[in-house]
């Protein structure tokens, strides 16, 4: 108990400050991986919290997710490797109150709340996997299925919105139309 | 028991709110998509408590998580789709001159 | 007690292959070059680019061996000889392995240097060609064992090996193994004919020595899981089963290596092109040939 309290503590302690770490660099690469790390650690929280399937597919979705994040920061931030000391901020008193506000909240409302009867028995790992693909394929398959064709229909969306606008010219309509002003 | 469950709480708590204030702060679209994956991680870390501490013989909250796991990845590809739209059009995806997408 | 067996077989297996790779190359037979090579490396000067990225430069050639190692501590040995069963252990191997990415990334930003960095980039790239065809012929795999875990999975192939059972998902998943572990003929992140080494052209001294032994690492870690996933794991006649899998991951490893000296170097959108052209539906149509076969053969 005791040491599953500490390994929650410190893995919460990793991602809070990777997650702090994100907003303070100004290196872009520097940024994106900070939270890779921040999320991997939230990833081995689960884990710390026997939630075993749960923390793998946090670590294994958060690697490539942070990584395809980093490449566009290099891409699209003014200056990616943060040597010129741009200022990318604004707003700042508004944001930190509103961070404030909006944790402190949550904070007192953890604190506060009566949480009644807690469990102490996790189910082991193997028995989590096999229910949860019982719950997937079976009460939940909807909502599951609903998941997929989201995530389908926000694939085609992206490529729609992000692929140049061809126009029809002299060599076979391979011509990028230029829309900048 | 409930050390840990309130542990798990408060984690998620400042990781929301760390987002929050990243959310608001940041000038850059990526940036700020970064903020609302953290909102996302913070929420995820309560749910699993949740699920954990709470309901461990309903697996509808792992489910969910599932689910917050999936907004997250939607979240990124219609994200960067919007930014090379943007980027595209404008050279930039800074929010402080995108003023000309207020309708 | 396991830890240390299983280190020091992945060691053993880095040192034969390094053996056999300085053989296929050179044409001589040397068993002490590798040590000799690690230690002179170590003697070497480690010279630190100019305005490097520090804390990126430095973890990189440690997380590829940390993340390597982590990939083989749920693939057994033997029925007892494994570090960590895991009941999400297939999962598990795709997790740690898609921090070969990050390393990558982190080894091509940190040096602050341009063949370097592109390098990385690449690397990210291969990785979207490569990274469902991990993952796909993996989950007909775990289909047919209905588990998860890694030594249910090679007791699943008692009587038949995964390679019979679902060929197609043997050759796509030993494909995706050697781009995931950037042997030629996908060593586009390091590439020593276009990019002068790549992600390994900043590094000297002790820091590529831990690079070079990682590479090899990750290199046996995947035979050792194509091993396991397709090759039946243990299973064999008269040897004992640590022997079998010794033999097996070595041979799988050998035939990587071979298979890269004969091949040219694929472009990066031809490797894409296939990928996602060919390879993925071919990894479809080989879950549900695997789907059918689990349900009509008791």
């Amino acid at each position: 108990m005791y040491a599953q309290a500490f390994f929650v503590a410190v893995f919460g302690l990793a991602a809070i400050g990777f997650g702090v770490v994100v907003f303070r660099t100004s290196s872009m690469v520097r940024s994106a991986l900070a939270l890779l790390f921040s999320q991997t650690a939230v990833g081995c929280m689960f884990l710390a919290m026997q939630t075993e399937f749960l923390g793998v597919l946090q670590i294994m979705m958060m690697a490539t997710e942070m990584s395809i994040m980093a490449i566009f920061m290099v891409m699209f931030m003014m200056d990616p490797g943060g040597l010129g000391g741009m200022e990318m901020t604004h707003q700042k008193r508004f944001s930190i109150s509103a961070g404030v506000v909006a944790g402190g909240a949550a904070i007192a409302v953890a604190l506060l709340a009566d949480w009644g009867p807690v469990t102490v028995e996790a189910p082991d790992a193997e028995m989590q996997t096999r229910a949860l693909g019982i719950e997937l394929l079976g009460r939940s398959m909807l909502i599951f299925e609903t998941a997929g064709i989201t995530i389908l229909t926000a694939m085609i969306a992206a490529t729609a919105v992000a692929i140049p606008v061809y126009t029809l010219s002299g060599n076979g309509g391979t011509e990028t139309k230029e829309t900048s002003e | 028991m409930t050390l840990i469950l309130i542990l798990a709480l408060v984690t998620g708590a400042i990781l929301f709110g760390v987002g929050v204030y990243g959310a608001l702060s940041q000038t850059n679209l990526v940036m700020i998509m970064m903020g609302v994956e953290l909102i996302l991680a913070g929420a995820l870390v309560n749910l699993v408590a949740f699920w954990r501490f709470l309901h461990p013989e309903s697996y509808s909250g792992q489910m969910f998580a599932l689910v917050v796991m999936t907004v997250m990845a939607v979240e990124m590809a219609v994200g960067f789709g919007v930014a090379i739209a943007r980027f595209r059009a404008r050279g930039s995806v800074e929010m402080e001159e995108a003023g000309d997408l207020k309708g | 007690m396991n830890f240390v067996i299983v280190l020091l077989a992945l060691l053993g297996s880095v040192w034969l292959l390094a053996v056999v790779e300085g053989w296929t190359t050179t044409g001589r037979l040397r068993p002490a070059a590798p040590l000799l090579s690690g230690l002179a490396h170590l003697g070497r000067e480690s010279i630190v680019p100019r305005t490097p990225d520090r804390v990126f430069f430095e973890t990189a050639p440690v997380l590829l061996l940390i993340v390597a190692v982590l990939g083989a501590a749920v693939l057994p040995l033997a029925p007892t000889l494994v570090i960590a069963d895991l009941a999400t252990g297939a999962l598990f191997i795709n997790a740690a392995l898609a921090y070969v990415l990050v390393a990558l990334i982190m080894a091509g930003w940190g040096p602050n240097g341009a063949y370097a960095m592109i390098g990385g980039w690449r690397f990210l790239g291969q990785l979207i060609a490569y990274a469902m065809l991990i993952v796909m012929p993996i989950t007909a795999v775990a289909m047919r064992a209905e588990s998860l875990v890694t030594t249910v999975i090679v007791g699943s192939q008692d009587g038949l090996w995964n390679i019979v059972y679902q060929p197609l998902g043997f050759v796509l998943f030993f494909i995706a193994a050697m781009a995931l572990a950037f042997r030629a003929p996908f060593d586009l992140p390091t590439a020593p004919g276009e990019l002068g080494g790549g992600v390994d052209a900043e590094y000297t001294g002790v820091r590529l020595g831990v690079l070079r032994l990682a590479r090899l690492t990750l290199v046996i870690t995947l035979a050792s899981a194509t091993t396991v996933f397709y090759l039946g794991g243990w299973h064999g006649p008269l040897l004992p089963p640590w022997a079998w899998s010794l033999i097996k991951t070595l041979a799988v490893a050998v035939s990587m290596l071979l298979a890269g000296r004969y091949l040219p170097r694929i472009r990066e959108a031809d490797l894409m092109r296939w990928c996602w052209t060919l390879g993925i539906p071919l990894a479809l149509l080989n879950i549900i040939v695997v789907g059918l076969l689990v349900l009509v053969v008791p």
